[in-house]
């Protein structure tokens, strides 16, 4: 396990190597670049003058061949030291740091959430298999996972925050405007009731494909020969579906979070766009915006460090789920 | 989804009649119900989409008016939509003629190249007439207007109309009628979540049979490949890709884009179906009867892999699409004033509070594509899972 689990860690390295590499790449092979978007009037239509753009070109190494600015990023990223960013001087990290927290918050609840009704409805809908039951949670479940995020989003949005309809929820932001005068518990409900929406739609996406999968998996689990033991032994049948078919169930379905959570971080950028939060997504656009290429650079080693970490702790956590499974 | 109807099917009719792996796959498919109404769905649309200039237009199909007969559609197609109109049916009928078609091969392949180059010239040489004027309160003695009578990008004066029957859909903030942009839109998403998922699949079969088939360096290297590839988080890699290059926003580019970031599912699936295929006797068999690599990829190992294939792919155009109107949506996809439905529906953004048919529809069209698309994919996984066939 020890050997796995170090060789796995070791090709982590060459896979953040290439989709680096990447997107790099993609960037400086791009039109433009950010001095000239910051020296295009961005500021208040004040000119910059051809000097000033030469050296600023210069001074962020936008003048260097792809390849040795490249080997430049890497250097210094080796060294924990991911720039600074061209548009306001910020390192990157506390320019991330700041932004982390709304994101994490917002997918992990999400995730949370989805896996509390996704598992009892997939399980109900396998021990009804074929009846009225499963067909209406099999059938809602599908329209679910087809509706798009950003439409439902939308209709939500029109429907109970704000608009001509119900007025209940706030439309747009993280807290309210006199959130910072507000004492902790207050600030704490402000927050919650800015999140309800934002997470429904994160949610009930991955809520769909939980669901199904776990399902699959519980349909499994009560055809297996141990199913029929427990039940020609005379166990009852509550005793029978959540000491024995649930567990092993749910080894697979705890480990699909891994594959989870890559797509909730990714649905959560169209959501923070929507929703106006200020999260690593609309960090993200605001760079893409500017061609601030460290901040790029910075988000997308942390998003690629999160996946591979996280599919590296689905294939563990399968042997420590379930103890048939090694990796010698 | 419905495997129930499977069983009442004659099933051991296999030994008497020859069947083909095509064939049952048909067969299974069209006993699920959900599966061949789905599929009805997706030709619906396409024929809307290939119709959607005489679905909507401002236009009359046939006017008579001073004597005169004339047809003020067609002046103001553009050559796509003379590509769709004119291709379609020729697809139709080469599809339906086959047989007499490979009867002499080479003959008809040369026939229907002139006719290609003869309809391309033609539209190279001739503009499309852009012609403001609607036919709508222009008086005719007998006119036929489309059911829809507006135009896609036609301003109309009242902005901001609720769905009425005069606007079906009701209007956006300029005035244009959302029920034609609609059907106009159907257009861009379907063609760029079929061609995008064309070239996924071009590149993700070629890659990932040439991984299983060749194995060693190669097929680590694709791997490599496909895990850098894949650990870019959804949406990441596309947005780098195409806000970047936002200058050169075309369509063509679009489908590119979507097309080289999403064939990664299905180069892992052909490679795990090469692989195994690969160890079976009847490729080597292949082999000994002097077959080259060429052959035994294309003839006796793809034809094998198929059924996983198609059903990646099914789902791989409805991601296509969804992936196309998320861009669109945040202000990335087919520039104004292209009509797309992720692109009304970021219209639908701005003025949400009370502009529900902005959003509803769209929306629902969208909801709509995926899930047939989706139906169907589920019913051709549940015809191709050989686990059914134990039944």
């Amino acid at each position: 396990m020890t050997t796995y689990l170090f060789r796995r860690i070791l090709l982590l390295f060459p896979t953040l190597f290439g989709i680096t590499l990447l997107t790099f790449l993609l960037i400086r092979l791009s039109p433009g670049n950010a001095a000239l978007l910051k020296g295009g009037g961005a500021e208040g239509g004040r000119a910059m003058t051809a000097e000033v753009r030469e050296q600023m070109i210069k001074l962020y190494g936008l003048d260097q061949p792809p390849l040795i600015a490249y080997a430049g990023w890497v250097g210094r990223s080796l060294r924990l030291d991911l720039g600074e960013s061209i548009v306001d001087h910020q390192p990157v990290t506390a320019k991330i740091a700041e932004r982390l927290p709304l994101t994490i918050s917002l997918a992990g609840s999400a995730l949370l959430i989805s896996y509390l009704i996704a598992i009892p409805l997939g399980i109900a809908a396998a021990l009804k298999r074929g009846q009225i039951v499963d067909r209406t949670i099999s059938f809602v479940v599908f329209v679910l996972y087809s509706i798009p995020t950003f439409a439902a989003a939308l209709l939500l949005i029109l429907l109970v925050a704000g608009g001509d309809y119900l007025n209940l929820l706030p439309m747009y932001g993280a807290s309210s405007v006199n959130a910072p005068e507000m004492g902790p518990l207050a600030w704490l409900w402000d927050r919650v009731l800015h999140m309800i929406l934002p997470v429904t739609c994160l949610t009930y996406a991955s809520l769909a494909s939980i669901s199904r999968y776990s399902r699959v998996s519980m349909l499994e689990a009560l055809g297996q020969d141990f199913v029929r033991t427990a039940r020609a032994k005379g166990l009852p049948e509550r005793l029978v579906i959540f000491r024995h078919a649930l567990r092993n169930a749910l080894i697979p379905i705890i480990t699909i979070f891994a594959l989870e959570l890559p797509v909730l971080i990714g649905g959560a950028v169209i959501i923070e766009s929507i929703f106006s939060l200020p999260g690593m997504g609309q960090l993200m656009f605001q760079s893409l915006d500017a061609k601030d290429e460290p901040v790029i650079m910075g988000i997308t080693v942390l998003a690629a460090v999160v996946t591979l970490l996280s599919y590296l702790a689905a294939d563990i956590l399968y042997v420590v789920v379930d103890p048939r499974i090694t990796y010698e | 989804m419905n495997a129930d109807a499977i069983d009442t099917l004659p099933a051991i009719q296999g030994e008497t009649r020859h069947e083909s792996y095509l064939q049952r796959i048909r067969r299974h498919f069209l006993a699920d119900s959900f599966a061949r109404n789905g599929l009805r769905v997706v030709l619906a649309l396409f024929v809307i989409a290939a119709l959607a200039p005489f679905l909507a237009n401002s236009h009359a199909i046939v006017r008579v008016a001073d004597g005169r007969l004339t047809f003020p559609i067609f002046p103001s197609l553009e050559p796509i939509e003379w590509r769709f109109l004119l291709y379609v049916p020729i697809a139709a009928v080469v599809y339906f003629l086959r047989k007499r078609f490979f009867r002499r091969p080479f003959l008809h392949f040369l026939f229907l190249l002139g006719l290609i180059a003869v309809i391309e010239i033609t539209l190279a040489l001739t503009h499309p007439v852009n012609d403001p004027t609607n036919d709508r309160d222009r008086p005719a003695s007998f006119k036929l207007m489309p059911p829809v009578p507006y135009s896609p990008i036609e301003s109309t004066p009242d902005p901001f109309a609720s769905p009425s029957w005069k606007h079906l859909c009701g209007t956006d903030s300029t005035g244009r009628d959302i029920a034609a942009r609609m059907l106009h839109g159907a257009r861009t998403s379907l063609s760029i979540g079929f061609i995008a998922q064309s070239i996924a699949l071009l590149v993700g079969v070629t890659l990932g049979g040439l991984a299983g088939y060749y194995r060693g360096w190669l097929d680590i290297g694709v791997c490599r490949f496909i895990e850098v590839m894949d650990c870019f988080p959804p949406l990441l890699l596309i947005l780098v890709a195409i806000s970047l290059f936002a200058s050169q926003n075309n369509m063509f580019y679009i489908m590119a884009v979507i097309g080289l970031t999403s064939w990664t599912g299905l180069a892992r699936l052909v490679r795990g179906e090469f692989l195994r295929l690969g160890s079976q006797p009847f490729p080597q068999a292949a082999r000994a009867l002097g077959a080259n690599d060429f052959r035994v990829i294309v003839r006796h190992l793809l034809p094998n892999a198929l059924g996983p294939i198609l059903v990646s792919a099914t789902f791989g155009v409805a991601s296509a699409i969804l992936i196309e109107s998320s861009l669109s949506f945040l202000g990335f996809g087919m520039q104004a004033p292209t009509p797309s439905w992720g692109d009304i529906l970021s219209d639908a953004r701005r003025y949400i509070d009370f502009a529900w048919w902005l959003a509803f529809f769209p929306g629902l069209a969208i909801l709509i594509t995926i899930m047939s698309y989706n139906f169907v994919g589920e019913g051709l996984r549940d015809a191709v899972d050989p686990r059914l066939k134990v039944k």
